[in-house]
């Protein structure tokens, strides 16, 4: 009796994994041989024409040493994720707020509010190099005359624009499921308790919503750190290095630069990874610390 | 019946692990015997034997336009109807070239035949990724002095040649005539100096029009377009051995000093400025009287701007004589191919002086052999004729050696921050030079 429910434990197991195996080829092939094959290229010197030669850190170090991370794609990176995640995250709770309000046409206004994410970034990078041209609609409405995206002083800003323009809709949606997820109740006895319509708001939604909060961050965060094809599109890095991310930079030793600088693209990689592992890390610490609600 | 699901499931995996692990054709040697069977009256069977031994050659480069691919797949349709013996298979990319070739070299399955570009070729020369051509074409008895002496030298690395030029461009100073008519000046001729380039630019430019400001010569922070003005003032942007860069000499410095002169005294304009990303539109447009172009733009203009009339003169002349740059694509044979003399055959007839004329008359580019200097085309083609005889006068491949990116880079920073951030232009040089000395180390 005990063998059969063994080997019925083994059979059903094997069934399990040949229902996840498309997913875990494909997972195997693209990504984790890919990952690892990296983290491999990262200690060596490789420029794709001859085989790597195993260098141990001096990829590495020359990342660290190299003016183009430490003085423009090091700090742009933070400068984007400091700018980008706050604001796509309040604009993203604030939106969700008014669409679980009873408003008429709200369907239509989700609707309208998620479209962006559902294009692809290209078109709406090109979409915005229009209308950020210096003759383009932007200029002739503000009356100004200003080359947005060749102006060291404005590209980035217009790419952050745009990509809270495209995120914002998405983290609504996930904020407009976590407040339906709000119990009735809970509101009902603050109502009866007297409180009014911001205390409501900062003393129950807030709270409560705090394991969704925890999640848009994070995805916000590790989304920032890695913004590449927008930039590709609208500036290449440009002008100036002014729009140049660590993952442009990676693309450019990759495959952008004459003599390919395979190892120092993959170390950069991994140094990638590390920022964000430790920048999650540290947001569930301060997450966590401030109360207890963030474990599920 | 659970485990008739399983056993399908499993074979589900299996054809599919099967075609995600196909290996991609590499090319070789196919000899096969083909058995045709025909059918005769009365149903009588006779079978006849072809043998068909092909050697298969894979050639590749980027489609810049249906039309000259087309170009080049009737060249190719040609070349087989003359040899029989050799398949050759045409495999263009499209996307980024560099980054798919290389790729595929590191793979092992690149084709036989490539366009390698002047700028990064001799990378995959000193990686012996790319075939020395100089036995097989004195076996064929193809001389170097038939081609362009510029065009043999840049594919030229430790006296091996590793590329024939499939064709090149070299920069004209494209005018617009009905511009030019208007402010009363006449048109520029080859002799010209920067003196009179200035002059001209300054009586050129119209600014009345806000909307359409017209400015007499367009100064694009280009890397390139800029150099051949260090030349013209007897620079080099790098030293020969490519080991360290000139871009901090006087005479570098002088050009730049020249060549942002026109944006700082509003008689020129950065592309930008205008609102496009290229002076070749905003030629066409009249915005741009003067520009330095290559012979790309002649087949633009004929397409995008028909009514703008225009012509070509060799880039005037500078202090220290004549200078301009030579961009060319050649013809590469891989190191690993397995039929290096169907490949050279390839090749060979691809650069012969038909072929070449053929190119040349079809407009789309300007052959490398000498011998067509004196061709009819060229004699009734007087923009092109400047174009072609460009690369005689001064002419220097762009190309800066193993950190051509970053010198390519460094001197479009230094234009920007001269243009966009008022940095004083001895600065901004230094400044390039750092860069390009520390992606030296």
């Amino acid at each position: 009796m005990a063998a059969s429910g063994n080997a019925r434990k083994v059979s059903e197991a094997i069934t399990g994994y040949l229902f996840i195996s498309p997913w875990l080829i494909l997972f195997t092939i693209f990504s984790l041989i890919s990952l690892g094959y990296a983290v491999y290229l990262s200690f060596t010197s490789y420029n794709l024409l001859k085989p790597p030669q195993f260098i141990g850190l001096e990829s590495y170090r020359r990342v660290l040493e190299e003016d183009l991370f430490l003085q423009k794609a090091l700090p742009n990176t933070f400068k984007y994720v400091l700018i980008v995640v706050p604001i796509q995250t309040i604009l993203s709770l604030v939106l969700a707020f008014a669409m679980d309000q009873k408003l008429r046409f709200r369907r239509f206004f989700r609707t309208i509010f998620y479209l962006p994410s559902v294009t692809s970034s290209v078109v709406i990078s090109l979409i915005f190099i229009w209308i950020f041209a210096p003759q383009g609609i932007f200029n002739q409405i503000m009356g100004l005359s200003v080359n947005w995206l060749d102006d060291p002083r404005t590209a980035f800003y217009v790419i952050m624009g745009m990509n809270i323009f495209t995120t914002s809709g998405t983290l609504m949606l996930i904020f407009l499921a976590g407040l339906q997820d709000i119990s009735p109740s809970i509101y009902e006895a603050a109502q009866i308790d007297g409180a009014n319509g911001p205390q409501t708001f900062f003393y129950i939604t807030i709270p409560m919503l705090r394991p969704v909060i925890f999640f848009v961050v994070t995805v916000g965060v590790i989304g920032c750190f890695q913004v590449f094809d927008q930039i590709f599109v609208m500036t290449a890095g440009g002008p100036l290095d002014s729009t140049t991310t660590i993952t442009y930079l990676i693309y450019k030793w990759a495959f952008r630069d004459t003599t390919i600088k395979m190892g120092q693209a993959s170390a950069l990689a991994v140094i990638l990874t590390l920022i964000i592992l430790g920048v999650t890390i540290l947001q569930r610490r301060i997450i966590e610390g401030s109360g207890s609600s963030a474990e599920r | 019946m659970k485990s008739l699901f399983k056993l399908l499931s499993a074979l589900l995996i299996v054809v599919f692990a099967l075609t995600a692990c196909g290996a991609p054709a590499t090319p070789e040697k196919v000899v096969e015997t083909v058995k045709e069977t025909v059918t005769v009256k009365e149903t009588q069977i006779v079978e006849v034997q072809v043998p068909a031994e092909k050697t298969v050659v894979r050639l590749s480069g980027w489609a810049s336009s249906p039309s000259e691919t087309a170009l080049l797949e009737s060249l190719l349709y040609k070349f087989s109807v003359e040899n029989p013996d050799i398949l050759v298979k045409y495999e263009p990319i499209t996307g980024d070239y560099k980054q798919a070739l290389l790729t595929s070299i590191a793979g092992g399955v690149e084709p036989d035949i490539y366009y390698v570009d002047i700028f990064w070729w001799l990378e995959l020369a000193t990686n012996d990724a790319l075939l020395p051509l100089d036995d097989l074409m004195a076996a064929s008895g193809v001389k170097k002095d038939e081609f362009i002496p510029a065009l043999v030298e840049a594919f030229t690395y430790n006296g091996k040649l590793y590329g024939i030029a499939k064709d090149f461009n070299t920069l004209g100073m494209f005018y617009n005539k009905d511009l030019f008519d208007k402010a009363g000046l006449a048109y520029p001729t080859d002799d010209w100096t920067w003196t009179e380039l200035k002059e001209a630019a300054a009586k050129l430019t119209d600014l009345s029009d806000p909307n359409k400001p017209v400015y007499g010569f367009c100064t694009p922070p280009d890397p390139g377009r800029f150099p051949a003005f260090v030349f013209q003032n007897g620079g080099t942007v790098m030293t020969p051995d490519f080991k360290d860069t000139t871009l901090d000499s006087e005479a570098a410095i002088g050009a730049a000093e020249f060549y942002t002169s026109f944006r700082a005294e509003k008689i020129g304009a950065m592309p930008s400025d205008l609102g496009e990303g290229w002076q070749g539109t905003l030629f066409g447009k009249g915005q741009c009287a003067m520009v330095y172009e290559g012979g790309w733009l002649i087949p633009y203009l004929r397409d995008q701007f028909p009514g703008t009339k225009y012509g070509v003169v060799m880039p005037p002349a500078g202090p220290k004589g004549e200078g301009n740059l030579i961009f060319t694509v050649a013809w590469g044979i891989s190191a690993n191919t397995k039929n290096p003399e169907a490949a050279w055959k390839v090749v060979q007839f691809l650069t012969s002086e038909a072929s070449q004329k053929t190119v040349l008359e079809s407009g789309f580019a300007l052959p490398s052999r000498k011998s067509l200097q004196n061709s009819d085309y060229l004699k009734n083609n007087p923009n092109s004729a400047a174009i072609f005889n460009g690369s005689f006068n001064g002419a220097q491949p762009f190309f800066w050696g193993a950190v051509g990116s970053d010198v390519n880079d460094q001197m479009g920073k230094a234009l920007e921050r001269i243009f966009k951030e008022n940095q004083p232009v001895a600065d901004a040089m230094k400044q390039a030079a750092e860069a390009v000395r520390k992606a030296l180390k």
